[in-house]
């Protein structure tokens, strides 16, 4: 341990001196300050929050991650290229608690200037200017099969549907599988005029939601909708929601994102505790969503200043990772090499899951075209660890980033995955160190 | 075997050949070498650039895999931690972090060596007195001049309190007071009961300090023996060891000027 202390205080001691710690502090908090000044906003304070989360957290932490990238991908191949790192290599100490020392000093860094960068956040959810969202949500979801066991059964469907293309029924299973998944997210219910669908959830992990769900308590739970109906044309929404003691008149709304307050109900009857019900009171056609995406029951949780906590420790956990990852590639390339691997695969992990949702399906492709495909599909399966994570658009939502999910991510993204890495570096390490 | 043959350091038959980008062999910089230190005896790598010395200790610290044969470093894997906790290097340039200051360098090698806290400092104070910095502790070595980035190099080679100390050019970039000390310092350190093997190009003073030599030319040993048992200097027995290598070819460019290399 005094040896890893050692190393993870030269590295700290390094990022200070340089200057290099100061200056994205320095950036961090001008940034924070700046961008409500350059980015107009709509007026309202769900707006103003969003834009300095996005936008200043947001760029904040691009900034860091990208330059902390560049610094940990540089740092070992610096160290070999200035013959400093032979000096540390015939001492007795693990090749890869030299690793591993590096990227804790280097995410220790992060943690400070993302940390920076949440006080002018926290100065402003405390001093009013977000008063509406001093609370954020949990969000639970609609309990529906997963989409791959409502995959599975379109499969069978589609496979013995004579009008199924020739091409399709060819094609391997697992290919057609996916492409059915995917668009089982997508997977549209139909509300006619004057009908009521129900949706059944899971409260019984939530302490404290069974209770709001039966009125009990200042905070009550709210549902957001995001109806559509089949012409894309605006349409007003009247209809009824209920859940437990609480209900919500919908009259009048445009069709958009809604979220609807609930309240007590004045008849003092109950419905299902763990059933949402939503009945279509409108007089135009029927209304549609995707359940999966596009149905959510908002239980109160805790305080904003504790959702922003939990945002800054994954991305915390982001930051340790991709270092980790930066300083294998500085074990096993030289400088220039690791800097611009890591920078590209940065920018493909983050291009991946965007080219893969907006490209046509892989039977509809050439054969260079599915290469490619598969390639950018297995960058997005290899970084998901970290693509995955949207802790900033939850906290701007208002979104509770659940304490579970964030054990999960600190113990794979912030542990797991960088000892892993470092234990890899600590075997490139010395044959990298034989071809010089 | 005695205390006095243990062997500390030991080579057989050792090879390596570094390759290109495709596998191919470039250049043979060690070529069937073996050679054994023993504890407690001063011993003296010799020979001209490029002769393999610098790669030999590169194998002998663990820093380089050998392509064939074997290399221990007290009986063990010279990249075991058991080995290594065993060593102080000195490299032939002092490359030093040029924004710690003399204190915290020592401070540092005295963690990766695993010395407490309590250790380290009175460790470093002691190192910085020897080596005659301790004024200077507080400033950081990037200001140093070569002199002193190589006293403060030397202090933390010895920071672990090694049992072997492996010393690549020790008096490069010292003026002659502090060759003259460094010299002193070896002999006491070996009298003290250290094994150091050393490599000079200066063999006046591997001839001062040494016991046992080698000489190595082309990767290969070309004579090994005890300084003491020599009929004649080292700088003799080396020149007829290795011959005349005659790197530069002086003749054209003294014919130009007019002088005669026996002029000069």
């Amino acid at each position: 341990m005094k040896a890893f202390f050692a190393i993870f205080r030269l590295e700290f001691v390094s990022m200070v001196r340089s200057r290099a710690l100061l200056l994205l502090a320095l950036f961090a908090l001008a940034w924070m300050f700046a961008v409500p000044y350059l980015i107009t906003g709509d007026g309202t304070a769900e707006g103003a929050r969003e834009i300095s989360i996005r936008y200043g957290f947001g760029g904040v932490f691009v900034i860091t991650l990208v330059s902390l990238l560049a610094t940990a991908s540089g740092s070992i191949a610096r160290e070999r290229a200035a013959k400093r790192l032979p000096l540390t290599m015939v001492r007795p100490v693990a090749y890869s608690l030299v690793v591993f020392a590096k990227a804790a000093a280097l995410t220790l860094s992060g943690a400070i200037v993302l940390a920076i960068a949440c006080l002018p956040a926290l100065r402003m959810s405390v001093d009013g200017r977000w008063h509406s969202s001093a609370k954020c949500n949990h969000v639970l979801q609609p309990l529906l099969p997963s989409p791959r066991e409502e995959a599975c059964v379109m499969y069978e469907v589609y496979m013995k549907d004579p009008e199924t293309p020739p091409e399709v029924k060819r094609a391997k299973r697992s290919t057609v599988l996916r492409l059915l998944e995917a668009r089982a997210m997508d997977h549209y219910q139909t509300i006619p005029t004057n009908e009521t669908v129900k949706w059944k959830f899971n409260v019984s992990g939530l302490p404290g939601a069974r209770k709001a769900i039966m009125g009990e308590g200042d905070d009550l739970p709210s549902v957001r909708l995001r109806l559509s109906n089949m012409n894309e044309v605006r349409q007003d929404v009247c209809g009824y929601l209920s859940i437990g003691k609480i209900h919500a008149v919908v009259s009048n709304q445009t069709l958009a994102v809604l979220t609807f307050p609930l309240s007590p109900r004045s008849d003092g009857g109950a419905a299902e505790e763990n059933i949402l019900s939503f009945r279509n009171d409108g007089s135009g056609t029927s209304l549609m969503l995707r359940p999966r995406k596009d149905v959510a029951l908002l239980v109160p949780a805790d305080a904003f200043v504790w959702n922003l906590f939990r945002a800054w420790c994954e991305l915390v956990s982001i930051l340790a990772l991709t270092i980790s990852f930066g300083l294998f590639l500085s074990s096993a390339l030289g400088r220039p090499v690791a800097l611009f691997s890591a920078i590209v695969i940065l920018a493909v992990s983050e291009a991946s899951p965007g080219v893969i949702s907006q490209y046509p399906d892989e039977l509809e492709t050439k054969l260079s075209d599915r290469i490619a495909l598969t390639v950018t599909r297995f960058v997005a399966e290899a970084t998901q660890p970290v693509s995955s994570l949207n802790p900033l658009e939850r906290l701007s939502l208002d979104e509770c980033i659940e304490v579970p999910e964030v054990c999960r991510v600190a113990a794979v993204n912030l542990f797991l995955l960088p000892v892993l890495l470092s234990l890899l570096s600590g075997i490139v390490l010395p044959r990298k160190q034989d071809e010089v | 075997m005695s205390m006095k043959e243990e062997h500390i350091v030991e080579l057989e038959n050792v090879k390596k050949t570094f390759r290109d980008f495709w596998l191919r062999p470039t250049v043979a910089a060690v070529d069937s070498l073996s050679l054994t230190v023993r504890r407690g005896e001063v011993f003296g790598l010799l020979g001209p650039n490029g002769s393999g010395k610098s790669t030999t200790i590169k194998m002998i610290l663990g820093l380089l895999a050998p392509s064939a044969g074997e290399v221990k470093l007290f009986g063990l894997s010279p990249r075991s931690i058991a080995a290594r906790k065993k060593l102080g290097y000195l490299p032939e340039l002092s490359y030093l972090h040029p924004f710690l200051t003399a204190s915290e360098t020592l401070r540092y090698y005295a963690g990766l060596c695993g010395l407490s806290r309590k250790e380290a400092a009175s460790r470093t104070k002691e190192l910085l007195e020897m080596v005659g910095l301790s004024d200077v502790a507080s400033r950081p070595v990037g200001g140093f001049s070569k002199g002193m980035a190589r006293r403060v190099a030397l202090a933390s080679s010895l920071i672990g309190k090694p049992e072997l100390l492996i010393l690549d050019e020790p008096t490069s970039g010292l003026d002659p007071i502090s060759t003259k000390e460094v010299k002193t310092l070896v002999k006491a350190l070996a009298a003290g009961g250290m094994t150091v093997l050393m490599t000079s190009h200066l063999l006046a003073d591997a001839q001062d300090v040494c016991d046992r030599v080698m000489i190595v030319n082309h990767g290969r040993c070309v004579a090994e023996g005890n300084v003491a048992e020599l009929e004649t200097s080292l700088e003799e027995f080396f020149l007829a060891k290795v011959g005349d290598v005659q790197d530069f070819q002086l003749a054209p460019f003294l014919a130009a000027q007019n002088v005669t290399g026996k002029d000069k």
